[in-house]
């Protein structure tokens, strides 16, 4: 897998032109809705996969990333849309350049192109799913157990391993058919040979005894052992007196099919009338019958499919993936078709079996019309032979079924007008015949018997092989579905243990006992979590949407662990860490960081405050951060230059323009305000509307931070540990001088004092100001990672941390 | 790291060989098929099931 090092994306999707250092780490572009964070996201996929996933799967149809890939203005230029990312290659060291155009997603230029960079390169694209965007997490968690089951085998391409199954299977089926025609075979034969040879069971000292007594009225030489090589009529032929016509077998023969005429018109009528019955209820049922005529069309087709376009209608999909979900989602949808599918196929394997039984007497009695000179008959019974042969082949599909309900209504094996006379007449005059004299009828008795004996030998060839090829197909379809099952349970159950160790780690504060379980079965995986020790339910029974949420995620990277391993070295998480509710976001960055530390998390949000936490449990720096405050179509999206903001002020104030300055100022103490009365846990005057104005907090930041630095210096007296109450005594004795510095107090406090009246001051004036407050702010982050401090835990805090720990101050006081 | 699919692979091999049920050429066909196609048709398989004809009428 990789890690990104920087991107620079023209004209795809809402962004102009953008150049991002990622740095190899995790890293956050925050911005409000709509100033194009997942337009980043976006670009990063399409260069990664050649794919855009927010323009494929549902609810995406008229979506595709030639049309809706480019700028909204470049639509008809899409060569000038492209992303070109700088990536570094962990398994191989090496670090490339990989551009990829609109025009041509499936193209992608690799710079060095070396064949273990191309390699690399050519395993991510294979896995969209490193992109999780939060309509998608949900998919995993409220959705029927068929659907997640197919949702979470689609990303641990368990799909792949279905279809071999499927082919094995199929594979096994055919050959079971086979194995039951030449069974049918083995004994059509076997039952001619025994009706010549005059015995009821087909054994060597039988047959021996039978052939041997014509070898005898023959002179020939008695044959004691019936081996693989033996010839019944052995020495017969080099006499030339071979026939092939015995009167007394053929007679057999002919009352063998003239009995067996009795019973055509039953023959097979139980399983008739249940095809017809079958074929009644489909057309009852025109839906059935179409979704049966459907499946039957799909399976079709998905043997045939072989790229992303359909075979069946050549609508072209994103890829061959979409295409093959979207058939084996119809089939899924035809269970009752399915069943009626198979009753059908296997009444018609019994009749198919008749079939062969019939034609193989046909064909004795065929031969002895020959023989005779009876062309009409031998020619009735060829046709009569081949419509049956034809019968059967439509016996084996459903569409050739569907079509045969006039010929099982009216008796399937449609015997000829002529047949009866016909039959009768051969009969009668082959019985007109007179008898052969006892040498001519041990002579055709033993050329007849070697000849059916050959058959049989042949028959009992091919049913042995069809017998071993079924064994073995079947035993290696079993041998795969155990072992399919043992990695299945295996790897659900190592799933659910990472998920349920993940959201446990984020809420480890009330739900330190959580459990979950994923219990697969026949296309299914049902998912049931323990709530609060009471039992497990599904996830959405009893918990909030926002656990939800958080459930979605934690199994998202349960699944990519278990997929990936170590290879697990990137995810794009677009807007995603906003499933987390506010109270477990720092122990979202700490299972993010420890259990995922060789990870790149490229995590967009809409909430700034978000973006701060994470850079102050330290899981980005400023420099892994990146924030949009705002979008255009002309533009894209605007970056803020610089985030600390000094910059921006010194430069509006070395214009003159003082207003900008102080709105500027004013902005920023808000929002850090904010996000260190949440992270140090400041007293603030609660508010209904959540409306707090600056005013309403910083005064109480400074009064928390006051506190925590005293209860900092007491912590460490009472441990004894000189050098931390130092620390914090000299940290409080800042805060206090810059405080006092910038007379935030009197100035926050005061309404009447807002940055409208600021616009009045002249440059000199206000510089001094925002020198004080950037001095003040300082006191609040750490200098090494320049993360804002906090404290932890939050409700009682034990100590006071920044995200690289250089800052750490323990405020739990030696018990007395 | 070996994926999902070659570790299923792997292991329905090694249980074959170890059943004896398949002779060591069909396993070693499968093994052959398997790594070279992602998605085996059936008639792949049945082309090594029915290989070598069985059968021998003593």
């Amino acid at each position: 897998m990789i890690k990104l090092e920087s991107a620079h994306i023209e004209e795809v999707r809402g962004i102009r032109k953008l150049d991002i250092d990622f740095q190899k780490g995790t890293f956050v572009i925050s911005g409000p809705n709509g100033s194009g964070k997942s337009g980043v996201i976006d670009a990063i996929e399409f260069a990664l996969t050649g794919q855009i996933g927010r323009l494929a799967g549902r609810g995406t149809r008229g979506l595709s990333v030639a049309e809706h890939g480019p700028h909204v203005d470049k639509i008809k230029f899409p060569d000038a849309s492209f992303v070109e990312l700088r990536v570094f290659l962990p398994d191989i060291g090496k670090s490339a350049t990989i551009t990829r155009k609109v025009s041509s997603p499936k193209k992608i230029k690799i710079a060095p192109a070396t064949e273990d960079i191309k390699a690399a390169l050519a395993e991510i694209t294979d896995h969209p799913e490193i992109t999780l965007s939060r309509r998608e997490i949900l998919r995993f968690i409220l959705v029927e157990p068929t659907k997640r089951s197919e949702e979470i085998q689609t990303i641990l391409k368990l799909d792949e391993i279905g279809e071999t199954r499927s082919a094995l299977n199929a594979a096994q089926n055919k050959l079971q058919n086979a194995r039951v025609n030449a069974t049918a075979q083995e004994q059509s034969s076997l039952s001619t040979l025994q009706l010549h040879l005059q015995i009821t069971a087909l054994n060597a000292a039988d047959l021996l005894e039978a052939i041997n007594a014509r070898r005898k009225i023959l002179e020939l030489e008695v044959i004691a052992d019936l081996t693989p090589d033996t010839k019944l009529d052995a020495g017969l032929l080099a006499a030339g007196n071979a026939t092939e016509f015995n009167r007394k077998s053929a007679l057999r023969d002919l009352t063998a099919l003239s009995d067996a005429a009795t019973g055509f018109p039953d023959l097979g009528r139980k399983q008739a009338d249940a095809i017809l019955t079958d074929l009644e209820k489909l057309e009852a049922d025109p839906a059935l019958l179409a979704a049966l005529q459907r499946r039957s069309f799909i399976e079709k087709g998905i043997e045939l499919v072989d790229g992303p376009a359909c075979p069946l209608c050549d609508t072209l999909w994103e890829d061959e993936q979409h295409l093959r979900d979207h058939l084996k989602a119809k089939l899924t949808k035809s269970e009752e078709a399915r069943k009626i599918q198979q009753a059908l196929l296997n009444n018609g394997a019994a009749i198919s079996q008749e079939i062969i039984r019939v034609t193989g007497l046909l064909a004795l009695v065929q031969k002895l019309a020959s023989i005779q000179g009876d062309a009409a008959f031998a020619a009735l019974l060829i046709s009569w032979k081949a419509s049956l042969d034809t019968l059967k082949t439509k016996l084996a599909t459903v569409d050739g079924l569907t079509g045969l309900k006039t010929r099982l209504t009216g008796g399937w094996l449609e015997t000829p007008a002529a047949f009866t006379k016909s039959l009768k007449t051969l009969t009668e005059n082959i019985q007109a015949k007179p008898d052969q004299t006892a040498t001519l009828d041990a002579q055709t008795f033993l050329t007849t018997a070697q000849l059916r004996l050959d058959d049989y030998k042949e028959a009992v060839r091919k049913s042995k092989s069809a017998e071993v090829a079924w064994t073995c197909a079947k035993a290696v379809y079993d041998a795969y579905c155990t072992v399919l099952e043992h990695e299945l349970n295996a790897l659900y159950e190592a799933v659910q243990q990472d998920f349920s160790t993940f959201y446990r780690a984020i809420n480890e504060d009330d739900e330190n006992k959580f459990t979950a379980k994923l219990t697969p079965s026949e296309g299914k995986l049902d998912f049931d979590v323990n709530f609060y020790e009471r039992g497990l339910f599904p996830p959405g029974a009893y918990h909030s949407e926002g656990h939800q949420d958080s459930m979605g995620v934690c199994l998202y990277l349960a699944l990519m662990k278990r997929l990936f391993g170590d290879q697990f070295t990137i995810a794009l998480l677009d807007d995603v860490v906003m499933s987390v509710d506010s109270g477990h976001r720092y122990e979202f960055c700490k299972l993010l960081k420890t259990h995922f530390p060789h990870t790149q998390f490229i995590i967009t949000t809409h909430d700034r405050l978000w973006a701060a936490q994470l850079k102050a449990a330290g899981l980005v720096t400023a420099k892994t951060s990146l924030a949009f405050h705002g979008w255009t179509i002309d533009t894209g999206p605007l970056v803020e230059s610089n985030q600390e903001i000094w910059g921006e002020i010194e430069s509006a104030l070395e214009k003159g323009n003082v207003e900008a300055a102080a709105a500027a100022l004013r902005h920023h103490l808000e929002f850090v305000s904010h996000l260190l009365a949440d992270q140090l846990g400041a007293n603030v005057q609660f508010r209904a509307d959540g409306n707090y104005e600056l005013g309403d907090l910083l005064p109480s930041v400074l009064a928390r931070m006051k506190d925590i630095y005293g209860k900092a210096a007491a912590a460490a007296q009472s441990w004894g540990i000189d050098k931390d109450k130092q620390l914090a005594t000299t940290a409080k004795e800042s805060l206090s001088a810059a405080a006092g510095a910038s007379n935030v107090e009197q100035w926050a406090v005061n309404k009447a004092v807002h940055y409208n009246a600021w616009a009045n001051f002249g440059k000199k004036d206000f510089a001094p100001v925002a020198a004080a407050f950037r001095a003040l702010l300082g006191c609040f982050r750490c200098q090494g990672c320049e993360s804002w401090i906090y404290v932890t835990p939050r409700v009682t805090p034990e100590s006071l941390r920044c995200g690289c720990n250089t800052v750490n101050f323990n405020l739990k006081a030696k018990p007395k | 790291m070996a994926t999902l699919q070659e570790q299923i692979a792997e292991s329905f091999l090694a249980n074959l060989s170890e059943s004896k049920t398949i002779d060591a050429e069909k396993i070693d066909q499968l093994r052959t098929l398997l790594a070279t196609s992602k998605k085996p048709k059936p008639e792949d398989f049945v082309k090594i099931f029915t290989l070598p004809a069985g059968g021998d009428l003593k």
